[in-house]
């Protein structure tokens, strides 16, 4: 069996960002003041940046909350964007970093540092199996993760950024992210294996 | 003995060197448990990769849109403050405005009046030197209101530029405290002339383009402060090039 290669380092995951055709116009009529402009360039990249918000907050309604804040605060921004990346990943970039401002301040006002779950230091093994995972919200179940593990989850399993990129935008080290997504699956595998 | 979890972490995301993944399969082989911890954990993983991102409700477009639109950029008050702060400075150019006009007009020259008696006519220049000291100090008057607009004005975007100085870096600091020394400078200088020398007409324009330089540059440390705080740094980069040339 092969070994897949390992991901290289990347300052951002290597999921693709749709590349809009006409970027650089569409952001240049934003950058005018064009409104619907921006509609456009909102449409194209309001589903992934939604995404990232609610599953980072655990709840759609914190993610529709954010998703406005990024996308005004892009609108403010924009006069700033430079065109050394695609508009895409520019989005991306002020999304991941808003949303982690979000986590760390509802966190800083929970007084909590870290989540942790109530799974013993090693796994607990699934002695019988009775359904298959199937037929799953998993939606729903990464709503239910705790704070911490389910940022680490969201941005290793969900978004696709290497344990070193975790450990760097959550601020903890690489053994603690590791063991935080790990956490966090087996926390998602209990839950889901309730529902079935 | 199970492998610890960090161990079958990265065995399911295939991150073990081949020593160690030829461990865990050794385990893996006799040990059934393991074997459908592993099977689990791939199954979230190909789930979870499998998710599609969601689509925002159609509210939220609607809020952006609202928002934009009730404040479009160019519109946007740029700092909640500066309409203050305009007002400010609008008040005291329609002060000097008003200040300017209502000034007297100088006195024709006087005229000596026939006597009605044909008697000797009023002594020169006495009338010369009343209509003077009566514009010095109708000049001294206005001078003196013009000053006290400007300075509501100046005290106003001071307390505004003063209450977030500490947004501004040290250098721009630096650069804005010694613009404003030199303007205080020019205007002490202008008072001393004036002083002096009340009716001087270059003194008291002197006075006056100095107030005048003080609110711009007062007007750019709020705009500055406002683009940094809104994080425009190429709005503040331009404003803060700009006060380095004047300096």
């Amino acid at each position: 069996m092969t070994v897949p290669k390992q991901r290289q380092p990347l300052l951002f995951p290597s999921k693709s960002v749709t590349v809009g055709v006409g970027d650089t116009a569409l952001v240049a009529r934003v950058q005018a003041g064009d409104v619907d402009a921006f509609e456009a360039l909102y449409k194209q990249h309001a589903a992934r940046i939604y995404s990232l918000a609610s599953r980072m907050a655990g709840s759609p309604d914190e993610g529709e909350d954010l998703v406005q804040e990024i996308f005004l605060q892009a609108y403010r921004k924009l006069g700033s964007f430079k065109g050394d990346a695609s508009v895409g990943t520019w989005l991306y970039r002020l999304a991941v970093n808003h949303c982690l401002d979000f986590v760390r301040s509802r966190r800083a006002k929970m007084g909590r540092v870290t989540d942790t779950l109530d799974a013993a230091g090693s796994f607990e093994p699934v002695s019988q199996r009775e359904t298959p995972l199937a037929r799953i919200d998993l939606e729903r179940a990464i709503e239910q993760l705790p704070a911490g593990c389910r940022e680490a989850f969201v941005l290793h399993d969900v978004e696709g950024f290497d344990h070193k990129e975790v450990a760097r935008l959550l601020g903890i080290a690489e053994g603690t992210s590791k063991s935080q997504v790990f956490k966090a699956r087996m926390k998602l595998r209990g839950l889901l294996a309730r529902r079935t | 003995m199970h492998p610890n979890e960090i161990v079958i972490n990265d065995y399911v995301d295939a991150a073990l060197d081949r020593a160690e993944r030829a461990d865990v399969e050794r385990h893996l082989a006799g040990c059934v448990e393991c074997r459908e911890l592993v099977d689990d954990l791939r199954e979230v993983r190909r789930q979870t990769a499998a998710l599609q991102p969601m689509e925002p409700p159609s509210r939220v477009w609607t809020r952006i849109d609202r928002a934009l639109r009730q404040n479009p950029r160019s519109a946007r008050p740029k700092w909640r403050w500066l309409p203050v702060a305009a007002l400010l400075v609008i008040g005291t150019a329609v002060g000097v405005r008003y200040v300017t006009s209502a000034r007297p007009a100088a006195p024709a020259p006087a005229v000596a009046a026939p006597s009605a008696n044909g008697g000797g006519a009023a002594a020169p220049g006495s009338n010369d030197s009343a209509g003077s000291r009566e514009l010095a100090k109708s000049v001294e008057d206005d001078l003196l209101q013009a000053e006290q607009h400007y300075q509501r004005a100046i005290t106003g975007l001071e307390q505004i530029a003063n209450a977030d100085k500490g947004a501004l870096d040290p250098h721009t600091a630096a650069t804005l405290q010694k613009n404003l020394s030199v303007i205080d400078q020019a205007i002490n200088e202008s008072r001393a002339a004036l002083k002096a020398q009340p009716t001087s007409e270059p003194a008291q324009q002197s006075l006056l383009d100095s107030f005048k330089t003080k609110i711009a540059l007062l007007q750019d440390t709020v705009a500055l402060i406002n683009e940094m705080r809104k994080g425009n740094d190429a709005g503040a980069a331009r404003i803060a090039s700009g006060l380095k040339q004047k300096s």
